[in-house]
């Protein structure tokens, strides 16, 4: 097993009076997809803001790559390939996909700086984002505007400007969320095709797509772990399945526990 | 990298024609205002138009190279081009310095800070007057100018220099729009926190962008001094921030192209209404409104909307 990349030790958020986080720990190693589940008000999205760095703790440190990065900015952490995707798809709507992930690229290869020779002639860099685009089955949208693609499509394009980073850490904020149910065997095809040797964190509600793809979960309750192990045996957990009260929640994890 | 991509040496050519032929439709001397108000609200344009960045002090800009082109031409008995490029430099410097203050402030709040340093600019010329000459502005200097030898003296080759300062500038906007740095401009316009998520350091991008527009106000602060031969106070009043992002406006900020359009329409709608109507702003005002509830684009988007139908027409037939 290899070293962990990420560690967030002790972590405290307060918003006011509200514990957002206290006491968590997690460490994310390379080559493993961590999933983190939790009903809602567990903290996950103050989970997401803490790790890429829009939320500073009030105590605790992150790390990365060994490395303290618990005061850096978002955009240094990128740089350091710590990378996120958004749960709503945060994109650049009136820009084309294929400027979308030209952004990323160039920001990647460090091209950005240049003010002179015209983006679309960069031919290496629109080959990379092409290639990536290709990858994820994109690249017959390429010259359209992001406003005008399908929603699973634009899922799809959250993922590949995550890829054009080069993460060695990837948050995967709810990869799956509102996507129609038949496109979404696209987005667990591209889940699936991520590289092997980086580092995901996935923050799922689906169980399926926690099964299929995680090594390693996280059980998130008011702020706190309350359980990290395999899929199964997490699910399997009475205590687990009694935080989900809702029923919604508890017949996916029945089926699911059933199904193991 | 677009599908519209010769849709900007279009401009280009439509911007040249107009330029050419602008001398024989209005005197020279307003077609080189024509030109020098137009290059000044470029400065708006790439803020607005790329950035997204509403500024109500431009004025400050051109006021400041104004001033340094007029007291080193007088004082310092400086040459027309190291002139302006000292002008150019002053306005990049200020905006520059300013803009990293301002920048990480959103919305409104950014407005009303460009606002705010424009009104300071205005009264610190007035209170230095020993060097600004106050609200009697700046005078004395030559009234003939030389360039690489050759020597602008009539309204003509005046209109001639005006006109080949405000095509470079308007090159080099759409060359930096055209870019990797103006896709990130556009990128901040379109979504700022999702451009920081990407690892870009927005604010010091829009710094850049505002030094740059910066940069163009001053030149062309310093292309009106040479144009006049004294540096009016107006230069650096708030009529001047106004008149620009008026110009920008009525021109539309989403191509450089609307700056030369709304410039000259301003001009000559001024021109041809101050003689028969003293209030002709209050038209302007009205004429701004129109255009803001049923031409977002701006003038030169009409054009670009009237193409479309045409080649839709020309499509189905």
């Amino acid at each position: 097993m290899t070293d962990p990349i990420l560690i967030a030790d002790a972590i405290d958020v307060r918003f006011g009076d509200f514990q957002a986080l206290s006491g968590f720990s997690l460490s994310v190693r390379s080559g493993t997809i961590h999933a983190l589940i939790g009903p809602n008000g567990a903290g996950k999205t103050t989970l997401v803001g803490l790790l890429s760095g829009t939320i500073r703790p009030d105590a605790g440190q992150i790390s990365l790559h060994g490395r303290d990065i618990t005061r850096d900015a978002l955009a240094f952490r990128v740089k350091q390939g710590l990378v996120r995707t958004f749960q709503v798809s945060s994109l650049f709507a009136k820009l084309t996909v294929l400027e979308n992930i030209f952004l990323a690229v160039s920001e990647n290869a460090g091209a950005s700086h240049d003010l002179w020779r015209p983006a679309g002639r960069r031919r290496n860099l629109i080959e990379r984002a092409e290639g990536i685009l290709e990858r994820l089955h994109l690249i017959d949208t390429r010259h359209r505007r992001v406003s005008e693609i399908p929603y699973g499509e634009q899922r799809l394009l959250e993922i590949a400007i995550a890829l054009a980073l080069e993460p060695k850490v990837l948050l995967l904020d709810e990869p799956a969320a509102g996507i129609p149910t038949d496109e979404v065997g696209v987005l667990l095809d591209a889940v699936a095709s991520l590289p092997p040797d980086i580092a995901i964190l996935m923050i799922e509600h689906d169980m399926h797509v926690v099964r299929r793809f995680a090594t390693e979960v996280y059980v998130l309750v008011h702020g706190q772990v309350l359980t990290v192990g395999p899929p199964a045996e997490v699910m399997a957990s009475p205590e687990v399945r009694a935080v989900y009260l809702g029923s919604s929640g508890q017949s996916r994890f029945a089926g699911e526990a059933h199904g193991a | 990298m677009r599908a519209t991509e010769r849709l900007p040496n279009l401009a280009t050519a439509i911007v040249l024609a107009a330029l050419v032929v602008l001398p024989f439709i209005v005197p020279a001397t307003l077609a080189s205002q024509i030109a020098i108000f137009a290059t000044g609200a470029l400065s708006v344009a790439i803020l607005l138009g790329a950035v997204g960045l509403l500024s109500f002090g431009q004025g400050l800009y051109l006021g400041i190279g104004a001033y340094v082109c007029g007291i080193l031409v007088r004082d310092a008995g400086m040459g027309l081009l190291s002139a302006l490029l000292m002008a150019t430099l002053s306005g990049a410097v200020l905006a520059g310095l300013l803009g990293s203050v301002i920048v990480r402030r959103h919305g409104v709040y950014f407005v009303m800070l460009t606002l705010a340093f424009a009104q300071m600019g205005y009264f610190a010329v007035l209170a230095f007057k020993g060097v600004t000459g106050g609200e009697n502005g700046l005078s004395g200097l030559p009234r003939q100018f030389d360039i690489l030898g050759l020597s602008i003296a009539d309204p003509l080759s005046m209109y001639g220099f005006m006109a080949g300062a405000f095509f470079v500038v308007f090159l080099l906007v759409q060359r930096i729009i055209a870019s990797p740095f103006g896709t990130v401009l556009a990128a901040i316009r379109e979504n700022e926190p999702r451009s920081e998520a990407l690892g870009y350091p927005v604010a010091r991008y829009k710094t850049v962008a505002v030094a740059l527009a910066g940069a163009i106000a001053g030149f062309a602060g310093g292309l009106h001094v040479i144009f006049l031969g004294f540096v009016p106070p107006s230069d650096v009043e708030l009529e001047m921030s106004q008149r620009l992002l008026v110009i920008a406006l009525i021109g539309g900020i989403g191509s450089p192209a609307g700056a030369l359009v709304g410039s000259a329409f301003y001009m000559i709608v001024s021109e041809a209404l101050s003689e028969i109507w003293p209030r002709w702003l209050a038209l302007i005002a009205l004429l701004l409104i129109g255009l803001v509830l049923f031409l977002p684009g701006g003038l030169w988007s009409a054009g670009r909307r009237i193409s479309a139908l045409f080649e839709r027409k020309t499509a189905h037939d």
